[in-house]
């Protein structure tokens, strides 16, 4: 047979990418690398400087300062901005990770986000209830309403035997015309054509507060995203159900037979990323927008997909994921305003960086054959050296 | 009535063709969600087709509109490549590749049509313009009641769907290769013992379904939207593959369940006006066929059988 | 030696870690029924797969009718009148009989002497004569998915004849069959000689070669060890070489000291999935200190009897009792709980969890459990010092410790680790379906030698397997399974392996 010999190029790649314990993390990294590469070839292409470009990329998110601002704002109010808008992507990835982790695809985060935010809104949102009250009930509802609908998956998934995905993108539009029939018959704004905004009382983002004598929001959510991202590790890794959850994921059968109920897992998974959707649909509508706009599904739940790809469906690894995302997605606008590089380029960048990672197990799969390629190569040249 | 039977058409056949396409990925055994993507970058291509070549036609030439439907094919099976790619030769996750594929669509798209409006076009635009296509009327069959309605203004598209679906029927049903790819659905390690390519097959049909696709996204540019922009990804994809599912992954069914999507769609309108409702009710009339389905999936799940080896990584090693 | 139409010299054929056929030379003459009998892993099938052109041999040439075989390929093969009917069929379920027999070489006609498509008509006709032709009665147009296992593996045969295959080779054809469908096959491989096929038969049934075979290879651990003439060769000698050492060894069977019984079946009746009824009212008990072995060909209902005592079926009618508690409506757990173990049939899909580690493997029955588990939250500290102790005193061989992950294991390795799991729950009842299936020779030896201690400490065993010599070294009572029926339950001591043997034919007393 014949063999080419390895190319130092592959061994080197090999020495950074080899160690398959590490790969969860490598790859991934790669995948940024290059989807970044990409980005700065674009740029460069554009005529931009691409350096700049990320520069201002991390100034549109308050991690960098800018060389001005407007009246009353700073880089902090650009850092809660991000924050705003960090939330519930992060709430959305641990949604689909939840999921992921039991084998099921939840492809419905977005309509679970908007369904929970909607019935938020209309019994909170438009209540006189005081902020005390109203805040943790916005919370509850879109979490209780998020995990109804995650379950009701679940349930015609283990009953009636439907693929997940297919229930999932249907419900999507059902909700998604359903509520826009009713915003546009009830709850019409008639200036702005979304839904009334809600009541301050039960906004989960601040608005004009005045910190560090800058004006900002304050994203209340973002704390408890936080929180449930360390929750969630703790919860997969650490506790029973987590086990069990992760066991129903990678074998059905054998989980079956080491005594787990599938049903209920399967049940458990998909209200549990059900209510995680919600809490999305919480931050982002009683959040971030304060409103809600009718006839669209945000793509935040199908990013959302990528970005727990990207994150390899781990509660940490999906922390520095979507941070990065959403890094790109937020810093896009500022990008564009200040050095003239079209928006278009960072959502372009975000979606390949999304390919690059969709190509992980190719990349695994052809490390571990360099890999077997080079032992054997060292086997050889030893017997042989051993001949001599 | 006859509005009902013009819209309805011209609404069911463009969402047939990228059902047909959905088909064929899927009895290949490959999933696919990426059919939104396909349409949009399909379209997209057609588009800038058109815009390009623009100056080199009468302004009253049907002609750009048939080339741009080939190139909106061509286009379509273009951008499937990155889909058949991920899913035969890298192994990824398929659903995952389908949604990755829809927003790199939706990205790739966005970003070169306002590229190539300010370098070709020196404009800002994040649209091509296209013009509504226009509609042929069949006397005396137009005149005929009720039925009359199928010859009344009707997009010269309808004829082209009409033709490339037999062709698509014809080779699915017919022809060797259709035998070979249904097979694949089934059981690819069959196909490899019959001494086939599995992997050459599925990623044709892959290929065939971006092509379908995108013929189909032209055509709803064309018709529903007289323009490209980003707005072409608004869930006909996925409606696509409701009716893909809902007519159990076969093409004449699909037909059936196309028809009934379309019909219901345009009926609805109708009837909203004429009950003078106000118009929002007709978001109610578009939930129909996604709750259609879900409820014959309920209902039925048991008679609707995916191609058995759907979404499984073909690996020729493992036996 | 031109009367060989296939011939293979010195073949040669490594994987990693093992030799699979060491210098292998054999001639097959054209019209006889050749057999390759041996063990599992003894090489037979990579011999095979090499003649079919699925591998190519690292050393050694192949001869097809004298001329050097330079290409291996499947496709190759085929042009070279060779056809293989492997032990997974390769049927495309909705399909029918003929379009699955036609695939990779439709035949065409023109419609409208434009249009070319599949002519499946003249399909079914060309099908049908040739399934008239050698007997094998089938009907062409119906599907696949409403065949049974015999008549799936007539249309693989079919499909080797349509494609005018001379040399047929059938690895492990019987091993999914019942007793009268095994005699059709013999026959219809018997009507194939007589119309001029050459057939090579691998097996590790000696009845079946003695029944039909004119020539047998025997390979033993990746060599041939011997070729002789099936008439003249006695199947005690055949068996002796197959195996490659003495026949019968000693494993320290102490004298049977029989308690209370622990698990009792009563009239059980199980459906499978599709309705049709495979257990069906099965009666048994099994003793404290007691090997109760469940003998029978494959497909008779014995991994049913198992999963449906372990939760894992659901019982459509009879009784399941153990330790005196009925537990026919109990959860899989709560069985467990009550004093069940299990080794399942299919270690890979069922009794482990592949991309887990060896140690949440190891856990995977008491990971709810104090101390591994308190108040819902795992303690890992524990399952690793608890693996640790298993990997020790079951001596489980992996590369990275309980860390490992068990996908990677051999194996005998996870089938280790299975055993270790299930033995050290303690329960007073243990089932092993197939313990041994596809390990080597020291592998089973452990695994038995597991048995036999549980045995001494008072377990009450049910040991199901396919291996009448592994029923006949271990069972202190055995009952022969046939359709789903008990026909035959009697001390061990009191049946020869020949009268089991016919009981698992379906011969009733």
């Amino acid at each position: 047979m014949k063999r080419n010999k390895t190319s130092p190029l592959s061994r080197a790649f090999l020495a950074v990418m080899g160690n398959e314990k590490r790969q969860a993390v490598t790859i991934p990294l790669f995948a940024v690398f290059l989807s970044l590469i990409a980005g700065a070839v674009l740029m460069l292409l554009l005529g931009k400087n691409p350096i700049d470009g990320y520069i201002s990329l991390l100034q549109g998110c308050g991690m960098l300062p800018k060389e001005k601002y407007a009246g009353g704002k700073g880089m902090f109010t650009d850092l809660m901005g991000y924050l705003d808008i960090w939330t519930p992507m992060l709430f959305a990835s641990l949604a689909v990770a939840v999921a992921y982790k039991a084998g099921l695809f939840n492809i419905g985060v977005s309509g679970q986000m908007l369904l929970g935010g909607f019935l938020a809104s209309i019994t909170v949102g438009y209540s006189p209830l005081p902020a005390v009250v109203a805040k943790p009930l916005t919370i509850v509802v879109c979490m209780i309403v998020g995990a109804l609908a995650g379950a009701l998956i679940g349930v015609l998934k283990y009953k009636f035997n439907i693929n997940e995905v297919v229930s999932a993108i249907m419900l999507n539009y059902i909700f998604q015309y359903v509520i826009s029939f009713f915003i546009l018959t009830y709850f019409v704004n008639p200036v702005t054509r979304q839904s009334e905004t809600v009541s301050a009382a039960a906004r989960l983002t601040l608005q004009d507060v005045q910190l560090f004598g800058m004006k900002t929001v304050v994203p209340l959510g973002f704390v408890l995203a936080l929180i449930a991202v360390f929750v969630m590790h703790f919860f997969i890794n650490r506790t029973r159900q987590g086990f069990e959850l992760k066991a129903v994921g990678a074998s059905r059968s054998a989980a079956e037979y080491a005594g787990v109920s599938t049903k209920r897992t399967i049940l458990m998974a998909m209200s549990l990323s059900g209510a995680l959707a919600g809490l999305a649909g919480a931050t982002y509508y009683l959040g971030y927008l304060g409103s809600i706009q009718p006839k669209v599904l945000t793509t935040t739940g199908f990013d959302a997909i990528a970005v727990c790809l990207l994150g390899n469906a781990n509660p940490l690894g999906i922390l520095a994921s979507s941070f990065l995302i959403t890094i790109i997605t937020k810093g896009g606008t500022y990008m564009n305003s200040s050095i003239g590089v079209p928006q278009e380029v960072s959502s372009l960048i975000t979606g390949l960086m999304l390919l690059f990672a969709a190509c992980g197990v190719y990349i695994r799969a052809r490390l571990k054959r360099v890999k077997d390629r080079l032992e054997q190569e060292e086997k050889e040249a030893k017997k042989e050296g051993g001949k001599a | 009535m006859t509005d009902i039977i013009v819209n309805g058409m011209a609404f069911s056949l463009p969402l047939f063709i990228i059902a047909v396409g959905g088909i064929y990925s899927e009895r290949s055994g490959v999933t696919n969600l990426a059919l939104e993507g396909f349409l949009g970058a399909g379209a997209f291509f057609g588009a800038v087709f058109v815009t390009l070549t623009s100056g080199l036609f009468a302004a009253t030439s049907q002609l750009p509109m048939y080339l741009a439907l080939i190139v909106a094919m061509l286009g379509g099976a273009l951008y499937a490549v990155i889909h058949a790619v991920l899913c035969i030769k890298f192994k990824a996750n398929q659903v995952i590749s389908g949604v990755v594929v829809n927003i790199l669509a939706m990205a790739l798209t966005d970003f070169l049509t306002s590229q190539i409006n300010s370098v070709a076009l020196g404009q800002s635009s994040d649209k091509f313009v296209l013009t509504v296509s226009g509609r042929l009327t069949f006397e005396p069959l137009a005149s005929i009641p009720v039925l009359g309605g199928f010859f009344t203004n009707v997009y010269p598209f309808e004829f082209v769907i009409i033709a490339v679906a037999v062709v698509a029927w014809y080779a699915m049903y017919k022809t060797r290769f259709g035998m070979r790819l249904r097979a694949c659905g089934d059981n690819p390690y069959a196909v490899d013992a019959a001494g086939c390519n599995v992997a050459r097959l599925q990623f044709t049909a892959v290929l065939i379904s971006g092509a379908l696709s995108g013929l189909g996204g032209m055509c709803f540019a064309y018709s529903v939207f007289g323009n490209y922009s980003t707005s072409i990804y608004t869930g006909y994809g996925y409606l696509a593959i409701a009716a893909m599912i809902f007519g159990n992954w076969k093409i004449p069914q699909t037909l059936g369940a196309c028809l009934l999507f379309g019909f219901a769609r345009s009926a609805g309108y109708v009837l909203v006006q004429k009950l003078g409702m106000p118009s929002t009710y007709s978001d109610l009339i578009m939930i129909l066929p996604y709750a259609l389905t879900l409820l014959l999936l309920v209902f039925f799940s048991k008679n609707n059988r995916a191609p058995r080896a759907l979404g499984e990584i073909y690996d020729k090693g493992k036996r | 030696m031109d009367d060989y139409i296939v011939e293979m010299r010195h073949v040669t054929k490594r994987f990693p870690g093992i030799v699979a056929n060491d210098d292998i030379s054999l001639g097959i003459k054209k019209g006889e029924i050749f057999a390759l009998l041996g063990e599992n892993g003894a090489g037979k099938s990579t011999l095979m797969s090499i003649l079919f052109g699925m591998y190519e041999p690292d050393e050694g040439e192949v001869y097809i009718r004298g001329k050097k075989v330079e290409t291996f390929s499947p496709n190759h093969a085929t042009e070279l009148n060779i056809g293989m009917v492997h032990q997974h069929f390769k049927l495309v379920s909705n399909y029918t009989i003929t379009e699955n027999i036609i695939l990779g070489m439709e035949p065409r006609r023109r419609i409208a002497g434009i249009f070319p498509a599949v002519d499946v008509k003249s399909a079914d006709k060309k099908v049908a004569e040739l399934s008239k032709k050698f007997g094998l009665e089938v009907d062409p147009t119906q599907k696949i998915e409403d065949l049974n296992v015999s008549m799936q593996q007539r249309v693989e045969i079919l499909k080797m004849l349509y494609r005018e295959a001379e040399i047929l080779i059938f690895d492990e054809p019987t091993a999914v069959l019942t007793p009268q469908e095994i005699e059709f096959l013999l026959e219809i491989i018997r009507e194939m000689r007589r119309k001029g096929k050459t057939i090579i038969l691998i097996t590790h049934k000696l009845e079946e070669i003695k029944k039909v075979a004119d020539r047998c290879a025997i390979l033993c651990r990746g060599r041939l060890v011997g070729m002789c003439d099936v008439a003249t060769t006695s199947t005690k000698e055949m068996a002796a070489r197959m195996v490659g050492r003495e026949v019968s060894f000693e494993l320290g069977k102490e004298p049977a000291k029989f308690g209370a019984p622990v698990l009792n079946v009563d009239h059980l009746s199980v459906k499978n999935d599709d309705g049709f009824t495979v257990v069906s009212d099965v009666s048994f008990s099994v003793r404290a200190g007691e090997i109760f072995a469940i003998a029978g060909v494959a497909g008779n209902g014995q991994v049913e009897i198992a999963d449906a005592v372990a939760g894992l079926a659901p019982v459509s009618s009879g009784t399941v009792t153990l330790a005196g508690k009925d537990i026919t409506r109990s959860s899989v757990r709560a069985r467990a709980e009550q004093g069940l173990a299990y080794i399942p049939e299919d270690r890979q899909a069922r009794g482990l969890i592949l991309d887990f580690t060896l140690s949440e493997n190891l856990m995977l029955k008491r990971y709810y459990q104090e101390p591994y588990c308190v108040k819902n939250v795992l303690h890992r500290d524990e399952f690793d010092k608890k693996s640790r102790e298993l990997i020790e005193r079951f001596d489980i061989r992996s590369g990275q410790g309980e860390q490992t992950v068990v996908r990677s294991m051999s194996g005998g390795n996870q089938q280790k680790a299975i055993v270790a799991r299930e033995i050290e729950l303690d329960a007073p009842c243990i089932i092993f379906v197939q313990p041994t299936r596809g390990l080597d020779i020291g592998a089973i030896e452990h695994i038995h030698e597991q048995i036999l201690a549980e045995r001494s400490r008072g377990k009450a065993i049910l040991l199901i397997s396919l291996e009448l010599d592994e029923i006949m070294n271990l069972a202190d009572t055995i009952g022969v399974i046939y359709n789903g029926q008990l026909l035959k339950t009697a001390p061990a001591d009191t049946l020869t392996t020949n009268e089991v043997g016919q009981f698992m034919m379906g011969v009733k007393e």
